[in-house]
């Protein structure tokens, strides 16, 4: 092909793409996995490779559903269909898969969805068989490899979120050949230590995330078997997994990372305060309410019964009620200071609901002098007019300029 | 008390306050309770600290705690 223009990099490379999709818009490769790296977009770039040569690919996220829970592993000898590009910027070429089949681990892919049909035609992944996560849980069992990131990520947002928790490691390998059969024995073992040494709210099983994974260890039978019969709650926390795991299926709650699993295992520490504090403000305002009712009813009959009696004698008696019911808020106060002072705690609980507290924070409130109602509109102000603004220490008594109201 | 009792019981003083012609002390003993639980919750959750142990098994059944380092 003679051609006497003079091509962009840019037009080159777009010419170069065209050429290739044109040719190749669907082929099949065979070749193994080399340098597989999920992203944190989803997209899985990898190189396949034979004995002498190599080709730099991609599985965009979505494009391609994974058949089953197959891991690419470097190693792992594939059928990727696909198209040939070239990725414009870099003037790279690259195989885009669109579906990768391990090849002889066809078998094992078989093996796979046979174990999910035969457990879900059991029931393992029932809704009805899951049980809901205790809404306060102490003794947090957590099963995965002592030397793994996952077991310090979940402590790190327990210690967040929920200090109140104790975690209880049972270590196991969550890889390799020994991995389900360590894993079963560490799910025993808590069953074992709950039953012996007093209960465990619920467990985390799973591990850390890497690049592309071996899942082998979390979709054996074995390993479900056990995870159903747990009488604990089960959260599963395999991360950054490919595809749904045998264990996520069977598990009481599925979460993406271990952290996730903390997350969704614990409440927070800070929502709980929170309920608290309103939960005593509904209580302060039941018990004024009730005690202004009382008096207000209180003081009615007392006008409809006695009218008979000297106006005097009425007011003696107003009297002694008044007496009364400020007798009764100061009990209530002193109550409240009383313990207050035993509890520092109960000190600041209160101090929550303090309307002062905003201007501690360099908020303050504005008055039209002689007025005891904060100003909330400019509108209700004029030039000329003094008002008072108070500040969390002292106040400032300054004379408007100018309204504008908005 | 632990947490979930505490709130429970807070839940139904808070509850039983808030029906209709409660004598008076009741109410205010009520009131008194329920902000004490309130306290004794709060500072449960302000002066916890996670506790990290890893299970050991020495023999059957036979467990032991051993306090673990994070990786």
């Amino acid at each position: 092909m003679l051609d006497d223009r003079v091509y962009t990099v840019s037009e080159l490379n777009a010419a170069a793409r065209r050429l290739l999709e044109g040719e190749f818009p669907s082929v099949w490769v065979r070749g193994e996995i080399a340098e597989g790296t999920l992203a944190p977009s989803g997209h899985f770039y990898f190189t396949l490779k034979d004995d002498d040569c190599e080709i730099s690919a991609v599985r965009f996220r979505g494009r391609a559903p994974l058949a089953g829970a197959v891991a690419l592993v470097p190693g792992t000898v594939v059928l990727a269909e696909g198209k040939l590009t070239v990725y414009e910027p870099r003037g790279r070429y690259q195989f885009v898969a669109s579906r990768i089949q391990p090849v002889g681990a066809g078998a094992l892919q078989a093996a796979f969805e046979e174990l999910k049909r035969r457990l879900q035609a059991e029931g393992l992944f029932a809704p009805e068989h899951k049980v809901p996560l205790p809404r306060f849980p102490r003794r947090i069992g957590v099963i995965t490899s002592p030397s793994g990131a996952a077991v310090r990520d979940i402590v790190s947002v327990l210690a967040r979120r929920w200090p109140l928790a104790h975690v209880l490691l049972f270590p196991s390998s969550v890889q390799g050949e020994t991995a389900p059969g360590e894993l079963v024995g560490a799910v025993d073992r808590a069953v074992r230590y709950a039953r012996s040494e007093g209960g465990i709210d619920l467990v985390i099983i799973g591990r850390g995330g890497g690049s592309a994974e071996d899942l082998a260890a979390f979709n054996d039978e074995r390993l479900a078997r056990a995870v159903f019969a747990c009488p604990i709650p089960v959260v599963s926390a395999v991360g950054h997994e490919v595809d749904v795991t045998i264990l996520d299926g069977v598990a009481d709650v599925r979460a993406p990372t271990p952290s996730a699993a903390a997350e969704l295992a614990a409440p927070s520490r800070d929502d709980l305060a929170a309920d608290l504090v309103r939960l005593a403000g509904r209580m302060h305002r039941t018990v004024v309410a009730a005690v202004r009712t009382r008096a207000a009813r209180f003081s009615s009959r007392l006008r409809g019964y006695l009218f008979r009696i000297p106006q005097r004698r009425i007011e003696t008696l107003e009297q002694r009620l008044d007496a009364a019911v400020s007798d009764l808020y100061r009990r209530t106060g002193e109550g409240l200071r009383r313990r207050a002072d035993r509890r520092a705690r109960c000190a600041d609980l209160l101090r929550l609901s303090d309307p002062r507290r905003p201007l501690e924070r360099g908020y303050s409130l504005t008055f039209i002098r002689g007025s005891d109602r904060p100003l909330r509109a400019a509108a209700d102000a004029r030039p000329g007019e003094a008002i008072e603004t108070r500040l969390a220490t002292g106040r400032l008594t300054s004379r408007i300029e100018e309204v504008t109201p908005e | 008390m632990t947490i979930d009792k505490s709130l429970a019981e807070l839940e139904r003083v808070t509850a039983r306050l808030e029906q209709e012609d409660l004598p008076l002390e009741e109410a205010l003993e009520l009131f008194e309770a329920g902000l004490t639980l309130a306290a004794a919750v709060k500072s449960q959750l302000d002066e916890a600290k996670v506790r990290v142990d890893q299970v050991i098994e020495k023999t059957k059944d036979a467990f032991s705690l051993e306090p673990f380092d994070l990786p």
